[in-house]
């Protein structure tokens, strides 16, 4: 706690926030797009995106995944408003008709499909209103992925998915020297004069590139197995069948609601309530799993003030959004017809504010450190897997 | 002793549990990911619920069927090539957004499944697919389903049925393209419910027919993405006839030199023996 307040002079010492907080406080601001189809209150969850992530987001190259993300909800929102003006099913005579594309009459296998016709403002402006949605849902995974940094995410998997973990370590650990390692071997071919170019000199670099990242995985292996890799924590053989059987079980579960789900003549209880004591079953089975791992913490992530009130507004927000919608329908989702501008209502204005003021509640992050990068090659394997995951 | 490298590798045992798993999660996975042409109308009240459920259905089936592939013993230089051949195919993926046309992602899928095995081949499936969206910031809705399809193309190529030289070469082009082209169709469905404006005519449709859906999900698909499915396919189909012989080479050496399958026994120390000074045996 202490870390966290206000020092005397007023400045925060920086560190990074949880990464759960972060997706938490994301994932709000996405329910809340989800719940609006009003575009002022779409354009202000994008615009308090924004904010918070210039105020705390890092250096770190995940943190300039989000540009992707809005490229890519551009990406969408064009999307929608082309399918919707070519594929477009008619307008009705309410509608006001910007244009006509010509009608490309269908063969009869084609039945149900209509191709051109009039294109009215209000379809595409639907259009551009549900791709806006859509496109702030997008956002918020990128803020998401921006924000939190994914390496420390990584630690709160499972036990049981330990394996997992430690793959994507392991890769996040050997990409730079898979870099490293194809300048090396173009280096070896101009020296020896190989000039082929585009797909003949797939090989030439392919195969030695990949030899070479076996070479290293086998002795990232030894490296792995004398530090105690492989050693099973608390499970005995009995807890062991047990998981077993409950991950079996969960599936087979899961297999019965999904059967009673899509047959609309299966009893009740196939249906969802199968499907929720599978899922039990295998939460149940992962969580028994995890005791095959031991795993002991280098800094831990703390949970502290600032993360409780990130998270904490964001759900504010979110139980103030859920509220408004049973007496301010209108104001989060306003009509097309008549055509009009769209209000601003106050309660959810309010509420996606609350899930800004994490700008200020987060502490600053951690400033970029001058830290040697793990760049030998044929140093320690194992040293390296660990300084990856700090 | 046979000729070095004819023998299949299993670089990661599937027990007849985990065998039994797989089965059961390949029929969900294909639910999760089929299911806007056998979902019966009004079954939820929102159209954004089925999506959600499936998602997070799919999310735990996948969870489930690595915790029991993990159970049955991951040994260390197994997990190394994952994380290995993870970061090869992470590094590729980026390479071929880059290039219009050009989809990368699949090829070392297939080889290694070809080579490793099954179980290795769902293994790497989902662990490239985790670790470059680590990498690259992508973790979203979507990572599940991306991890299942890969998955299923490595488990898939590891079930090929056998055969060598040239025959080998053409079977496993042919199998990439076809992956290319199921892998593409497959993703496609999990945003096409919802990517779609509800107006147009190439959307899905709740509560339509089987028929209906089918014919409209064929037409969004070609106008989509059949592009990039094909480039996908051809991509597939190139790289693995061009490079395929010598990567199989270079993964069969790997295997051999790593012995997965290396039987470990144990003696009972006969108290009449001289101690054997050596130490352990490494490995």
């Amino acid at each position: 706690m202490r870390a966290s307040l206000p020092s005397p002079d007023g400045r925060r010492v920086p560190r990074a926030l949880h990464p759960l907080a972060w997706w938490f406080w994301a994932l709000c601001l996405a329910v809340a797009a989800d719940r609006t189809s009003n575009p002022l209150l779409l354009l202000l969850i994008l615009a308090v995106l924004g904010f918070v992530l210039v105020r705390r987001r890092t250096t770190a190259p995940w943190a300039r995944a989000f540009k992707y993300y809005l490229a890519l909800a551009l990406v969408v929102i064009v999307l929608r408003l082309a399918f919707r003006m070519v594929f477009g099913s008619g307008a009705t005579p309410a509608d006001h008709v910007l244009f006509r594309l010509p009608h490309i009459p269908m063969p009869s296998w084609y039945s149900g499909i209509s191709l051109g016709g009039p294109v009215s403002l209000e379809a595409l402006l639907s259009a551009a209103v549900d791709g806006l949605r859509l496109a702030t849902l997008l956002c918020c995974i990128g803020a998401a992925n921006a924000l939190a940094n994914p390496r420390r995410a990584l630690r709160l998997l499972p036990g049981a998915l330990y394996e997992l973990g430690v793959a994507a370590v392991v890769s996040i650990t050997v990409a730079p020297q898979l870099v490293e390692s194809v300048q090396r071997v173009g280096r070896a071919r101009r020296l020896r004069a190989g000039r082929a170019k585009g797909l003949r000199a797939l090989r030439a670099i392919a195969i030695p590139v990949l030899e070479d990242a076996f070479e290293r995985s086998l002795h990232l292996a030894a490296a792995m197995d004398s530090r105690g890799y492989g050693r099973t924590g608390r499970a005995t053989g009995r807890s062991r069948r047990l998981t077993g059987a409950l991950l079996l079980l969960g599936l087979l579960g899961l297999c019965a609601g999904a059967y009673g789900l899509l047959d609309g003549s299966a009893p009740r209880f196939l249906g969802v309530p199968a499907i929720g004591v599978g899922a039990a079953c295998c939460v149940g089975g992962v969580v028994l799993g995890g005791r095959r791992v031991s795993r002991s913490h280098y800094r831990p992530d703390p949970w502290r003030l600032p993360e409780w009130l990130v998270a904490g507004c964001a759900l504010a927000g979110v139980v103030l959004i859920y509220a408004t919608t049973s007496y301010d329908a209108a104001g989060l989702t306003p009509s097309l017809y008549p055509l009009a501008f769209p209000p601003l209502p106050v309660l959810p204005t309010v509420a996606i504010l609350l899930a800004a003021t994490a700008a200020f509640t987060a502490p600053p992050p951690p400033q970029p450190s001058v830290r040697p990068r793990p760049q030998r090659v044929d140093g320690d394997p194992a040293r390296t897997l660990t300084a990856a995951t700090r | 002793m046979s000729r070095p490298g004819l023998r299949p590798v299993t670089a990661i045992r599937l027990p007849a549990r985990s065998v039994a798993a797989l089965c059961v999660a390949t029929v969900i996975g294909l639910v999760c990911f089929l299911w806007p042409f056998v979902l019966p109308p009004n079954r939820f009240g929102t159209s954004y619920t089925p999506p959600l459920m499936f998602g997070v259905l799919l999310l735990l089936v996948v969870a489930v069927v690595f915790a029991g592939i993990a159970e049955g013993g991951i040994d260390s230089k197994a997990l190394a090539m994952l994380g290995v051949l993870s970061a090869v195919n992470a590094g590729l993926r980026p390479l071929g957004a880059g290039t219009a046309g050009i989809e990368t992602e699949l090829f070392v899928l297939v080889l290694a499944g070809r080579v490793f095995g099954p179980g290795f081949g769902f293994a790497l499936g989902c662990t490239s697919l985790f670790a470059s969206a680590i990498i690259t910031g992508g973790v979203g809705p979507w990572m599940p389903y991306q991890m299942f399809g890969c998955a299923l193309v490595g488990l898939f190529a590891g079930l090929l049925p056998r055969c060598r030289g040239r025959a080998e070469i053409a079977l496993l082009m042919a199998y990439g393209a076809f992956a290319g082209y199921a892998y593409g169709f497959l993703l496609n469905l999990q945003f096409w419910p919802f990517a779609v404006d509800p107006g147009s005519s190439l959307s899905y449709h709740p509560g339509a027919s089987f028929a209906q859906q089918w014919h409209r999900y064929l037409l969004f698909d070609g106008a989509t993405s059949l592009g990039w499915d094909t480039g996908r396919a051809v991509t597939n189909l190139v790289v693995i006839g061009l490079v395929g012989p010598a990567m199989l080479a270079t993964f069969r050496r790997a295997a051999r030199r790593a012995a997965f399958e290396a039987p470990a026994t144990f003696e009972p120390a006969l108290s009449a023996a001289p101690v054997d000074r050596r130490g352990p045996a490494p490995g």
